[in-house]
């Protein structure tokens, strides 16, 4: 019984060092981290709608093959594509994955509410990506949708 | 010369990735491309090298029934530290490398150095120790990434070398892990038997 409690206790020591520790970088590296992704967020609104004013960037995460795949679509007050950038994805290396890639993704630039935005019609999908594909006409459509 | 040993056995002799086949899981699915591969090994060389170190350095306050928890307490001390540091100092590379991070935590590797040799010995032999396992793991790791970008992706280190439309997709692929990681481990054993 006793010798429970002082491995309970020994054992609470060792958590206790780690969560100070912890809680000590925690606070230092906390700052920074955030300012991060918000820098990195601003940066890619940026990049999809370099004018402000002339529209809204919308972010969408339809879903892919390997999981959702986060967009960030500039829509102008028009309801045309202006920009689109691909924030996080997790599609397949060497196939889905060739999502990011301006080629495919420049092919929406322009696109409106009445274009069909489907593979085979005004898009040309990724070889052998075509849920990937998919996803993104998905996506784009929403965000077109979405903008008010 | 025993200090020398216990450096240099993790890098061939007993090469945790080719010739202990621990700590697969990491390898297979972040040596896609060099650069990740070469991101992983330096965060598991931080969490190994300082782990093994601290370990070694309080292995008598250690009582034997709780080590193992123990152990892991401290492993993912160093994992989260390296994980709140990359997000912090290296966003790319943290974006990269994302859920594998927080995955170092189970890595057999570091548990079964922690268990196999810092639990055991000095704290200098075991920080080599941690340094040669770690030098071996980043080796092994390294050069699936290099080979499995060049083939699967037709470039090294997201330097190109010729059309990717004319690479092996299957090399980055899961399969192209184990078909490269099969290759290294037979080359190394006819390597060692030649030695011999």
């Amino acid at each position: 019984m006793i010798k429970t409690v002082k491995l309970g206790l020994i054992l609470m020591v060792f958590c206790v060092i780690s969560a100070g520790l912890l809680a000590y970088v925690y606070i230092i590296t906390q700052p920074r981290i955030v300012r991060n992704s918000s820098a990195a967020y601003d940066l890619s609104v940026k990049e999809v709608l370099p004018v402000a004013s002339s529209g809204e960037a919308v972010r969408v995460a339809p879903r892919g093959y390997g999981g959702p795949v986060v967009l960030l679509v500039g829509v102008s007050n028009e309801k045309k594509v202006v920009g689109i950038k691909v924030l996080s994805q997790k599609e397949t290396p060497g196939l889905g994955a060739k999502v990011v890639e301006r080629g495919f993704l420049d092919q929406f630039i322009g696109k409106g509410a009445n274009d069909p935005l489907e593979p085979k019609k005004d898009i040309d999908a990724i070889t052998g990506a075509t849920i990937t594909s998919r996803a993104v006409c998905e996506g784009v459509r929403q965000a077109i949708r979405g903008k008010k | 010369m025993s200090l020398w040993h216990d450096l240099n056995q993790g890098i061939i002799k007993e090469n945790p990735v080719l010739r202990l086949m621990i700590g697969l899981c990491p390898v297979l699915a972040v040596s896609n491309s060099a650069l990740n591969a070469l991101g992983m090994s330096v965060a598991v060389a931080f969490v190994l090298t300082c782990s093994n170190l601290v370990i070694a350095a309080i292995r008598k306050l250690v009582p034997d029934q709780i080590r193992i928890p123990i152990f892991i307490i401290i492993i993912s001390t160093f994992v989260t530290i390296s994980d709140y540091i990359m997000q912090a100092f290296t966003p790319e590379l943290y974006a990269a490398l994302g859920v594998f991070v927080p995955l170092i935590v189970v890595n057999c590797i570091i548990l079964g150095r922690a268990e196999a040799f810092a639990y055991r010995n000095p704290v200098l032999n075991s920080t080599l120790d941690g340094i040669g396992m770690s030098l071996g793991f980043g080796l092994a790791l390294v050069s699936i990434g290099v080979i499995r970008e060049m083939l699967g992706a037709g470039s090294v280190f997201g330097l190109t070398l010729f059309n990717p439309a004319a690479a092996a997709t299957i090399m980055i692929l899961p399969p192209g892990a184990f078909i490269t990681i099969a290759f290294l481990m037979a080359g190394l054993n006819k390597l060692e038997n030649k030695v011999q």
